[in-house]
């Protein structure tokens, strides 16, 4: 093995990506852009839920009920309306994601010291805002019994309506303090995975592979010259996405740095893996592309990474157990968000090292084998 | 060796070893699963000579050159290199050799320069060899005073040139050239067999594939390959003499479809294809048909303005011939 001659392949790397003005500024927009995209909008969604009223109680109960919700800063009352039946428009069309409604007597229960039952009605078609919305909802609304008997100082016979939902983690529920973490690892994958086997394949595709192995170089040269910069090249991107969450989105840290070092260096011989097996199998750019897709999709879906894995159904939740990001995503947000160490997360770690050792090696062999076949 | 001029550097270290083949293969092997790509064969090629490796598309040319050149183990029989098994030690005939494929295989998204600085970094040449050659590639290649274009910015003819001087920037002893010229203009072409003679006046040996059968005939000696085997092998006049002891008429005729039709059922004719332009009837070497007897059977068959003369035949005659008869 030549260190010159790997230096020379890395140099080469560099002048080729350099010389493609629109990957670089693909590289630099995508991490931004994701940023901003979960960032921004998937936090400011859950925030601000447009919410309609049907206050048919019209007592002070009643409106201290709504402005609990309005104060809550996860609802805005964005309309009022005279009964339940016009709010079905309203849900239908998307102008209102949540509504409440607290029926004629609200008050005179309470008093009574009987159960008083409002309505909250959730946008379902949104999976992640009816699971927060509803939660945030039975929070208030137990908070607001609470107050209320604390504020009466007796022992009622019904509790009111006890609903609390409990938060595992993130106890805020700010998605964005999940997302970042999250972000920061599909970030990895989606370039390794999409534009190294884009730069194998391309390398096939002109014959410059071929005439190279007609050369001196070593299989085990070209393999390290080329991981290298997308590597490196990767690594840049993380740090973007880490800096941009922490400094701008003040996504906490809570964890131990060489965790997630540790737990990103095992995502990344996996990811490197996952390239080199879809350059190996792509006889054209066009192929690689799909078999880039083929690969992220499930990803995507199955890994927690949008979607939590608790509200999938029970016979998909195994499946999310095939997906490496499911591995690494749990060792970040774990790292970050609940500052767990390497013995809470020995599981997903373990995990790791088994789909790193399993698909980097693979890829190894096979790549040698094709290289030297 | 290190501060000669070009001209004289290329053969150096020969001379020990000149009386050795540059290349002998001997029950040469290649299947993938159930298809023999490559199958037992035999050939020498001489140092210091033009070998044209002929045969059509999927014969088996690339296949051998890949095993050749140690980037493909074959299942049995041996090769040697420039005196060394490439099947053991790849890596001792890479260093010695070139090799050019049909796709130039230059970086395209790099420049002249970068290409070049490449390649004498992948065989370690030295910064004061590496200046000299790089002057040589590029005044060869007619590249000088555009060192910083994009090599996909070229036009064919100058690639082609660029991909030889990338392949050679090491001066190689022995240079594959796997259809080096396909897809390119008959006047590149001639260039490019120039700059080939050039290297061959200075004792590099060439292994060339082609299936342009006219570029048989800028080969020292021949080799041709079909389905794998290996059906004859000398030089182009040897070939000729030994191969085809048939005769050949050149047909032209404004009805050369029927014509061709008609002349393959037609009774002492043995064979019959198109030719460039005209149509070639083979006939048996004792055969008594002359020009004028042929053109009055063609004429009575309904295509008056035949025109037919004897001609010597082609290699690509003799290659016709030989493919039929392994049918």
């Amino acid at each position: 093995m030549s260190l010159k001659r790997i230096r020379l392949l890395i140099w080469k790397e560099f002048i080729q990506l350099r010389r493609d003005p629109l990957l670089i500024r693909l590289l630099l927009l995508m991490p931004v852009l994701q940023l901003i995209l979960f960032g921004y909008v998937v936090a400011v969604d859950v925030r601000n839920l447009s919410t309609a009223v049907v206050d048919l109680d019209r007592t002070a109960t009643s409106r201290s009920l709504e402005s609990a919700f309005s104060g809550s800063g996860y609802f805005t009352v964005t309309r009022h309306v005279g009964s339940e039946n016009d709010l079905r428009p309203l849900l239908d069309s998307g102008t209102v994601k949540v509504a409440l409604v607290i029926p004629e007597g609200t008050q005179d229960r309470l008093t009574r010291g009987e159960t008083a039952p409002i309505g909250i009605i959730v946008d379902g078609s949104d999976s992640q805002i009816s699971a927060i919305g509803s939660g945030y909802a039975a929070q208030i609304v137990a908070q607001f019994n609470t107050e209320r008997r604390d504020a009466l100082g007796i022992q009622l016979a019904a509790p009111g309506i006890d609903a609390r939902v409990r938060v595992m983690f993130n106890p805020t529920l700010d998605p964005i303090n999940t997302m970042i973490p999250g972000l920061i690892a599909a970030i990895m994958m989606i370039s390794l995975l999409a534009i190294m086997s884009q730069a194998v394949v391309k390398e096939r595709e002109s014959g410059t592979l071929e005439q190279m192995f007609v050369t001196p170089i070593k299989a085990t040269e070209y393999l390290i010259g080329k991981l290298t910069p997308y590597a490196a090249l990767a690594t840049a991107q993380m740090l973007l996405v880490a800096a941009g969450g922490m400094l701008w989105f003040k996504v906490p840290f809570n964890g131990d740095f060489w965790v997630v070092l540790t737990g990103l260096a095992l995502f990344m011989l996996t990811c490197l893996g996952l390239g080199l097996l879809v350059s190996l199998v792509s006889r054209t750019r066009h192929q690689a592309q799909q078999a880039v897709m083929f690969i992220m999709i499930p990803t995507m879906v199955l890994s927690g990474f949008i979607f939590p894995i608790q509200s999938m159904p029970a016979i998909i939740q195994p499946l999310t157990n095939l997906i490496p990001l499911t591995f690494a995503l749990q060792v970040l947000r774990g790292a970050f968000v609940k500052g767990s160490g390497f013995e809470a997360l020995a599981v997903p770690m373990l995990a790791l090292v088994g789909f790193g050792v399993v698909i980097f090696g693979a890829a190894i062999v096979a790549t040698r084998r094709r290289i030297s076949e | 060796m290190s501060e000669t001029v070009p001209e004289e550097r290329w053969g150096a270290e020969r001379s020990n070893e000149s009386r050795r083949p540059a290349i002998s293969v001997r029950g040469l092997t290649k299947t993938f699963g159930d298809f023999t790509a490559v199958d037992g064969i035999d050939f020498d090629v001489p140092r210091g000579e033009v070998f044209g490796f002929l045969g059509p598309n999927g014969s088996g040319k690339t296949t051998t050159i890949r095993m050749l050149t140690g980037t493909l183990r074959p299942n049995s029989g041996s090769a040697d290199v420039l005196g060394e098994d490439v099947v053991r030690h790849p890596d001792r005939v890479q260093r010695r050799i070139g090799y050019m494929s049909q796709k130039f295989s230059l970086f395209e998204d790099m420049t002249v320069d970068e290409n070049l600085k490449f390649y004498a970094g992948v065989y370690d040449l030295p910064a004061a060899r590496f200046a000299a050659q790089r002057q040589y590639v590029l005044e060869m290649a007619d590249l000088v005073g555009r060192e910083n274009e994009l090599t996909r910015d070229l036009s064919v003819g100058w690639r082609q040139r660029l991909a030889l001087g990338a392949a050679t920037i090491h001066e190689p002893e022995l240079l594959f050239l796997d259809e080096p010229t396909s897809g390119v203009d008959p006047v590149a072409r001639r260039q490019f067999w120039d700059l080939l003679y050039d290297l061959a006046s200075r004792g590099v040996t060439l292994f060339v594939t082609t299936h342009y059968m006219d570029e048989a005939a800028h080969c020292n000696r021949l080799a041709f390959i079909y389905r794998g085997r290996i059906i004859a092998e000398g030089s182009p006049a040897e070939i000729r003499s030994d191969h085809m002891d048939q005769r050949i008429f050149a047909i032209t005729t404004s009805r050369a479809d029927p014509a061709l039709q008609w002349l393959e059922t037609a009774p002492g004719i043995d064979e019959a294809y198109l030719s460039g332009a005209s149509l070639h009837a083979v006939v048996p070497a004792d055969s008594s048909l002359s020009e004028a007897g042929l053109r009055d059977r063609l004429a009575t068959a309904g295509f008056a303005d035949a025109q037919v003369t004897e001609v010597d035949p082609t290699i690509e005659d003799v290659f016709v011939n030989l493919v039929s008869r392994q049918r």
